[in-house]
């Protein structure tokens, strides 16, 4: 082994040298940067024999990473490539009166502008398609993008957003979730209603149920807006070619389901489309949906070169989504033993200005409010608002986080009013082998309470509390 | 402005905009793109260099003060014939998940190694305090810090490591 080693280690140098005499001999142009790494690489045990359990893994960009050889986004350039930056409004709720871009497009430097009412199709999402690529009539929220810009520098392209002159005719606005429930609410949606979606489970009889308890608890939990914020923000670059192909490099996570966004916002075939997405810098669900992307295609085909796009830190706390703020109302009766008989439960989404996407969180969110907990009378509400805020959307666990943390909390209160073990509560009513969801999904391999016991036992949980 | 300067090793010159960071010349002038742009406001650490030894935030430290100086960054550190201690450790323990704040991470604990051949886990802990990772792999890059700070001083890595 260890002489068939040092053989390839000869091979490799030779093969060096003579790489570098070619190089020599043509009078090629010096490569930039020049980077050095060994050539031998860790094959790992995992990738070698099967079963694969058991073996020692490792990841297989795990090397590029350490090198800092892995290409993200923003690390490719392209020959004549182009900066966008997008203005945003910075007023969370209005209407645009008019856009002047003379001013911006007179500069030195700067190659295209571009406004919401030059995209053929100005409007998107995964499920309503109420969200617009660059706001034209309405701006919604303050991080909504009015008008973009490319240039040769991304110096260039930020001075001339400030040339950009945007007349907005200020609107009444709605900020908090439970405002935009009143009837005499600003409609962020004009002329629809804020509630844009609703989820309802009704399971046995929750009336019989609490009149049967014997305590009846009540507890209202809100949780915050939470921002991804993945190292590598948003980045993209598009190249419209001559034969009106486009071709995107994008860090999109999901890529088909953007390529029909960015069909549709284009009015562009899909196999006209090309997306390319590499290792992607951090995701946790931000970056599931088109943002940039149609504006730096469109500037690309208004100038005929690559555009990169790349947003500030600041535009990813306020141009893209955010996990979903939730306000939880909880009502649950039990025996005097700690068993539950009934509950009731609202959920009240703070969807933002955009739907995005706010349905699968709303039903995931609705479904698992319960808790994994056996309750025969149940009845849970749920619906999702609009608000002039940043947009939400996926987030590690739609919704699931925060249901979790109330209907927990919720039992550590029933716990300490009954004066019972926060541990036995749960095992009194935890789901067993066979128990069924709210929504009568019979569940298998359920292995909550060996789970609890197992932390228990391991944690010292008795002997702590004694 | 006319900049020269070293970086991993070799003099390298560039004429750049007064408003040039070491970030921007890295990675925009000299395509040294392993040092990363998270925030440009120095929250982050992905874009953490060498400068004369010292970890900084290339994002704050403007070109020009990089004049005459020493830069080390990611692209710096592996040879022909191996990598550095640190990034093998990386590489073994699986330290990186998304890698964005790997080159970062790894020149802080360079910076340490180079000061304290055997860093406590709070000391590592302080040195990574300017470094964030989002996919919250922190424990990973302790071992994999510990592992190299072993490699370096001629220890054998731990048996079950």
């Amino acid at each position: 082994m260890a002489k068939k080693r040092a053989i390839g280690e000869r091979e490799q140098r030779v093969t060096q040298r003579t790489l570098h005499s070619v190089d020599e001999t043509l009078r090629l142009p010096a490569i930039t940067p020049p980077v050095t790494y060994p050539i031998e690489t860790l094959v790992p045990q995992v990738r070698q024999q099967t079963p694969a359990v058991g073996q020692r893994a490792t990841r297989p960009d795990g090397r590029l990473h350490g090198l800092g050889q892995t290409r993200f986004i923003d690390d490719l350039a392209f020959p004549g490539m182009l900066y966008a930056r997008i203005k945003r409004a910075g007023i969370a709720s209005a209407r645009i009166r008019s856009i002047d871009t003379r001013e911006a497009e007179a500069m030195p430097g700067v190659m295209a502008v571009l406004t919401g009412r030059e995209i053929p199709v100005n409007s998107f999402g995964p499920s309503l398609k109420d969200q617009p690529v660059l706001a034209d009539e309405h701006v919604r929220h303050a991080g909504d993008g009015v008008a973009a810009v490319a240039a040769v520098t991304g110096q260039i392209a930020l001075e001339a957003l400030d040339k950009i002159k945007v007349e907005y005719e200020p609107l009444p606005a709605v900020f908090d979730p439970l405002e935009a429930l009143q009837d005499d609410a600003h409609k962020v949606h004009a002329p629809n209603g804020n509630i844009y979606a609703t989820r309802v489970i009704r399971k046995g009889d929750v009336d019989k149920g609490f009149a049967a308890s014997d305590h009846i608890f009540e507890g209202c939990f809100r949780t915050q807006m939470v921002e991804h914020v993945p190292l590598e923000p948003h980045a993209a670059i598009a190249m419209w070619d001559a034969n009106g192909r486009l071709t995107i490099h994008s860090t999109l996570g999901r890529i088909t389901l953007g390529r029909a966004d960015i069909s549709r916002t284009l009015k562009l075939p899909l196999n006209r489309i090309r997306i390319v997405a590499t290792i992607v810098g951090g995701n946790f669900g931000g970056k599931n949906e088109i943002t940039q992307e149609p504006v730096l295609a469109l500037l690309s085909k208004k100038t005929g070169r690559p555009v990169k796009g790349v947003f500030t830190r600041t535009e990813e706390f306020i141009a893209t989504t955010t996990r979903h703020p939730i306000i939880m109302d909880y009502r649950t009766g039990v025996t005097r033993d700690g068993r539950i008989l009934a509950r009731k439960v609202r959920l009240v989404l703070d969807g933002g200005a955009y739907c995005s996407w706010s349905e699968t969180t709303l039903g995931k969110a609705c479904i698992l409010s319960a808790g994994p907990y056996n309750i025969d009378n149940l009845f849970v509400e749920a619906l999702v608002v609009y608000t002039n805020k940043t947009m939400t959307g996926a987030m590690r666990g739609f919704g699931a986080p925060q249901v979790c943390f109330a209907y927990e909390s919720h039992m550590d209160d029933i716990a300490a009013a009954l004066q019972l073990d926060p541990l036995d509560i749960r095992l009194l009513n935890a789901f067993e082998e066979g128990s069924s969801s709210p929504t009568g999904q019979v569940l298998q391999s359920v292995v909550l309470k060996d789970s609890l016991l197992q932390a228990a036992g391991r944690y010292g949980w008795k002997d702590a509390r004694q | 402005m006319d900049i020269s300067l070293i970086v991993n090793g070799e003099t390298r010159s560039a004429s750049v905009p007064a408003e040039t960071t070491l970030l921007g010349l890295l990675r925009d002038h000299l395509q040294l793109t392993g040092t990363k742009l998270g925030c440009d406001v120095g929250d982050c650490g992905a874009c953490t260099v060498l400068l004369d030894g010292k970890a900084v935030n290339a994002c704050l430290v403007l070109a020009g003060q990089a004049d005459g100086r020493e830069v080390l960054t990611i692209e710096g550190l592996a040879t022909r014939d191996e990598l550095h201690p640190l990034q093998k450790a990386f590489e073994e323990h699986a330290s990186l998940q998304c890698g964005f704040c790997g080159p970062g991470i790894i020149l802080s604990a360079k910076a340490l190694l180079d000061e304290v051949p055997d860093p406590s886990v709070p000391q590592i802990r302080d040195a990574l305090s300017g470094n964030l990772c989002r996919c919250t792999g922190y424990t990973k890059m302790i071992e994999a810090i510990q592992d190299a700070a072993r490699s370096l001083r001629g220890e054998p890595a731990e048996p079950n490591a």
